[in-house]
């Protein structure tokens, strides 16, 4: 073996030299990592104090960046949270590792701590300056405004330029990055994307942003409450290896065996020291103290353990949004034809809670691409209310919905892929312990039980969907038979009596029998509809299905619309021209150029 | 079908829809139904023949249009009957698009592309049970180009004049077969040994070339790939009217057996009403046989996966093999025992390949297509 001088480095170290691990692998998605990492801390610090957060974003290209086709960008995220102390600045924005989450077990945006300390190393790399910072608390007179910069070597944060000055806010922070990186708005990595995703699942937030040039885009909540963050539960015994066990026993001081199991896990009582005396541990080990037990007694406990069978762990750590508020949020994601939401209690899967939320929205904007060429739906996946958007194919969410069989709830869907056409996925998934990839937090691992979670709320959404949908399909089969009506009739008829030489009579007689025979199809079409219907009434009254009112001018129905199909009919049978009106009536939600038997009846009027 | 019986069937089945529509009774258009599960197999008669299933259109708000179109189409093929003209498929679609365009009024009509036309003209056919061409709708007249020293042609012309064409007098021309051959009358001026059909178009050329008509008392044919209503009718009229033995010679693989030869030998199940006089239940399969590979040392090759065409041949052979009632009949069990054999070996080899047993001698393929007639080396 040569000899070489082995070194230590910083984690500092580490992560500047392999800053693409957490997000800053582009320059397009540093911008976007940036503002993730820096709306993340905030919502994470104003739910932590129950204050209902306001955010102000701004981002703007500043000059040409420093790497080959790059811009300067400055980035500021403005919140009306608590506020930092400024002794605590320099570990947050200048730390790697430091936070105040990290294994807690709660369902917050932020975990480790790595990801606004890469934020600021990528803008010191880049731009030669780290984050400025304005800080507020409440009891502070004024705000103190600085630099902070990450100490590579020592993994520590220096403040630079201290200075106290006066801030219009009782409390807050604002944080401003100066970094090379280039900005896109739309697509799934688009800036756009991402601040209407974290809109969408977080209700009670005012957002305001202002990108580049344009004008302020001014967001409002619709919610006021400030979610609950359930308290975090101890872990579950079954989740822990022997040495995580015994590092776990030294944080209850000197205290017994049982003692340390029952606080310092969720799920063993009194009850199961008897279970692991069955399983073979000796009673003694209970009763004596943490300090004193061996490595070889904590093995035989920890195989006890796992020889017993267990309550699952609580769900009681996992939060969620809740269908009411996550269907009035969904409408802030554009012009909303119908949705349908979904919110699963939480369960456990792979011994960790777990809790799915699903909103299904079709989309006005992009109604006229629907069918087999349109582009897939557009898919948000939300991780502890954070939006994913990149790496989708491996994620555990968009595994669930290829394979779900949506053709089955009237979606159009390619064999053993994405389905197509104007719809919009939004998939939020909240856990405490939500296993990623990577650690740039891009895609959830896609295992058995968890894709089997995420796949019966979707069959649920698409069940709900399906009444819609399937309304939607009779309205247009009524309106293609009372159109084929109008269109074939006259020509059949005349055909026949061309090659026949029929006199005028039996071509008068014969529309008459053919309108008759018809009109009795569209009875058959009618009664179809008004099951659909009735199915369709009942789902919007127990709240399953949801439709964005229409606007009055859209669904009122005026008397020309009512009109019969064929103006020649309206005088041979009557019958048809009264199961016409109730059908025109029933299907005029869509609204269509006037057909050539309106016009018709418009002269006849006249 | 006598000139005269399209347009009375024709008549006859609206004043039935007219009728139908004055009581407001379903008018309903029943139609053979033309698909393999309909086939039956009578090895006395050699060819496939209907089942008992029709298919019933009746006419209602999803039918209408379908009948608005079959009566629409009829119109117009009746007007061509009428006239004395002809037209292929693609002109009636277009004959139909400038109807629509002089008469907005019939705008519903349009076809979007000719797939919809052909099939409503297929349907008028199934209906009336009649070949296209009683429809003055005639099919481009490929293959079937005919080498012979031996056979005269006399044509009866639709002027009532008669049109007779010597084959020897052509040279290296070949003799065009047309789709409609009722009109055509074959005589033997020397008596005729066999017709061989040959799949590949070229090596038919090659053969002529190299003075296998000289040779032989023999009439020579190239199929050209799947054998057209020319090719199949032409064979048909070969067999009845000269009841001569014919050869047809190809590759060894599943696609020349399951859908040319057996078209040829049998008919298709999607011209079930036509294949009594469109098929040549005579004709046997000289090869290539499975053994000549062997027997002559052939080139032969594995059937590459990622052929889709060959893959998919395959496929279908094992579904033909469980389905179709001509292979599966014991009157052609040799036939089915090759495509099981190309099932089990996955191997082709081209008819081209009797080139390889001596290169030098451009007559070999001739010599061994002779020796395995005289020997009855055919199935």
């Amino acid at each position: 073996m040569a000899k070489q001088k082995i070194t230590s480095s910083s984690t500092a170290e580490y992560f500047s030299k392999n800053l693409q691990q957490v997000g800053f692998s582009s320059p397009t998605k540093a911008v976007l990592t940036t503002l993730k990492e820096a709306i993340d801390n905030s919502l994470d610090a104003c739910e932590d104090e129950g204050i209902v957060p306001e955010l102000y974003i701004e981002i703007e290209k500043v000059g040409a960046g420093t790497i080959k086709n790059t811009d300067l960008i400055r980035i500021k995220v403005e919140d009306n949270g608590p506020g930092l102390n400024i002794e605590d600045v320099p570990k947050v924005f200048g730390e790697y590792l430091a936070s105040s989450k990290f294994g807690r077990g709660r369902c917050s945006r932020g975990q480790q701590g790595i990801g606004i300390s890469a934020a600021t190393t990528w803008a010191q790399l880049t731009s030669a300056k780290g984050a400025r910072i304005i800080t507020k608390t409440k009891s502070m007179r004024q705000a103190v405004s600085c630099l902070v910069e990450v100490d590579v070597k020592n993994n520590k944060g220096n403040l630079k330029d201290k200075k106290t000055i006066s801030w219009d806010r009782p409390h807050g922070v604002s944080v401003e990055f100066v970094l090379d990186g280039r900005i896109q708005l739309q697509g799934e990595g688009g800036l756009i994307t991402y601040l209407n995703g974290t809109a969408l699942v977080n209700p009670h937030l005012n957002l305001r942003y202002k990108l580049l040039d344009q004008a302020v885009v001014k967001v409002d909540r619709v919610s006021d409450k400030c979610p609950d963050i359930p308290a975090a539960v101890e872990p579950h015994p079954h989740t822990m290896k022997l040495g995580e066990f015994i590092a776990h026993s030294h944080l209850f001081g000197r205290t017994t065996v049982s003692n340390f199991l029952k606080k310092g896990f969720s799920r063993i009582t009194e009850n199961t020291f008897q279970e692991f005396v069955k399983h073979g541990l000796n009673k003694k080990i209970l009763n004596q103290l943490v300090d004193k037990t061996t490595d070889s007694q904590f093995k035989d406990v920890f195989s006890a353990i796992h020889k017993t069978e267990l309550m699952a762990p609580s769900t009681r750590s996992v939060m969620i949004i809740g269908e009411e508020t996550f269907s009035k949020s969904i409408r802030r994601l554009g012009e909303v034809d119908f949705f349908a939401v979904v919110t699963r209690k939480p369960t456990i899967c792979d011994f960790k809670p777990v809790a799915i939320e699903i909103a299904v929205a079709r989309l006005k904007s992009v109604q006229k691409v629907e069918g087999d060429d349109s582009p897939p739906v557009q898919v948000l996946r939300f991780a502890n209310r954070v939006p994913l958007q990149f790496d989708k194919s491996a994620c555990a969410m968009v595994k669930a919905i290829e394979t779900v069989n949506w053709r089955s709830y009237g979606i159009t869907q390619p064999k053993n892929s994405l389905p197509v056409g104007p719809y919009v996925f939004a998939i939020s998934l909240v856990s405490p312990f939500i296993k990623f990839k990577n650690a740039s937090k891009e895609t959830v691992d896609a295992s058995d039980e968890l894709v089997e979670e995420i796949r019966r709320s979707l069959i649920q959404a698409g069940q709900r969907l399906s009444r819609h949908i399937k309304k939607e399909h009779r309205e247009a089969d009524l309106e293609e038979k009372l159109r084929h009506i109008e269109q074939f009739c006259p020509i059949l008829v005349d055909c026949l009596c061309r090659i026949t030489k029929a006199p005028e009579k039996r071509k008068k007689a014969a529309t008459e029998g053919l309108v008759k025979l018809l009109g009795r199809d569209v009875n058959t079409a009618k009664k179809e509809l008004d099951e659909a219907l009735k199915h369709h009434k009942e789902a919007h009254a127990k709240g399953k299905i949801q439709i964005v009112e229409k606007k009055k001018a859209e669904t009122e129905e005026s008397e020309e619309d009512l009109k019969p199909p064929h103006p020649e009919f309206s005088e041979q049978s009557n019958e048809v021209i009264v199961k016409a009106k109730a059908e025109k009536a029933a299907t005029k939600a869509k609204k269509k150029a006037p057909t050539k038997s309106k016009e018709k009846a418009k002269e006849k009027e006249a | 079908m006598r000139e005269d019986t399209i347009p009375k069937l024709s008549k006859d089945l609206c004043n039935r829809m007219l009728t139908d529509l004055e009581s407001a009774r379903r008018p309903v258009l029943e139609a053979i139904k033309c698909s393999l599960d309909n086939s039956r197999y009578n090895p006395k008669v050699g060819y496939l023949t209907p089942g008992d299933k029709r298919v019933r259109s009746e006419l209602n708000v999803a039918s209408v249009q379908k009948m608005s179109r079959a009566i629409f189409i009829l119109e117009i093929l009746l007007r061509n009957i009428e006239t004395g003209a002809v037209n292929t498929k693609r002109e009636i679609y277009y004959i139909s698009k400038g109807e629509v365009k002089h008469n907005p009024e019939l705008g519903p009509l349009d076809f979007t592309d000719q797939s919809e036309s052909d099939s409503i003209i297929d349907f008028i056919c199934e209906m009336m049970e009649c070949y296209r061409e009683d429809l003055n709708c005639y099919a481009n007249d490929r293959g079937g180009q005919t080498y012979s020293n031996q056979l005269v042609v006399t044509e009866a012309l639709p002027d009532g004049t008669k049109a007779v064409v010597d084959l020897s007098s052509l040279g290296t021309s070949p003799f065009q077969p047309k789709n409609r051959p009722q009109s055509l009358t074959l005589k033997a001026k020397k008596k005729i040994d066999f017709c061989l059909v040959v799949e590949s178009e070229g090596t038919a050329n090659t053969f002529v070339t190299n003075g296998f008509c000289k040779r032989n008392n023999a009439i020579l044919m190239g199929a050209q790939g799947v054998p057209s209503n020319a090719v199949r009718g032409w064979c048909r009229l070969i067999q009845d009217q000269l009841k001569i033995p014919i050869y047809f010679f190809g590759d060894l693989d599943a696609y020349t057996l399951q859908n040319i030869f057996r078209t040829l030998k049998a008919g298709s199940a999607a011209s079930l009403i036509r294949n009594s006089d469109f098929s040549a239940p005579d004709v046997r399969f000289l090869g290539v046989l499975p053994e000549d590979i062997k027997k002559y040392d052939l080139a032969d090759y594995p059937v590459k996966e990622n052929d889709i065409q060959e893959a998919r041949a395959l496929k279908k052979a094992s579904d033909v093999l469980k389905n179709d009632p001509f292979f599966k009949d014991k009157k052609n069990k040799g036939l089915a025992r090759i495509l099981e054999w190309l099932l089990k070996n996955k191997r082709r080899c081209e008819q081209q390949s009797y080139f390889t047993v001596d290169p030098r001698d451009p007559l070999m393929p001739e010599k061994i297509i002779i020796e395995k007639i005289k020997k009855g080396d055919f199935i």
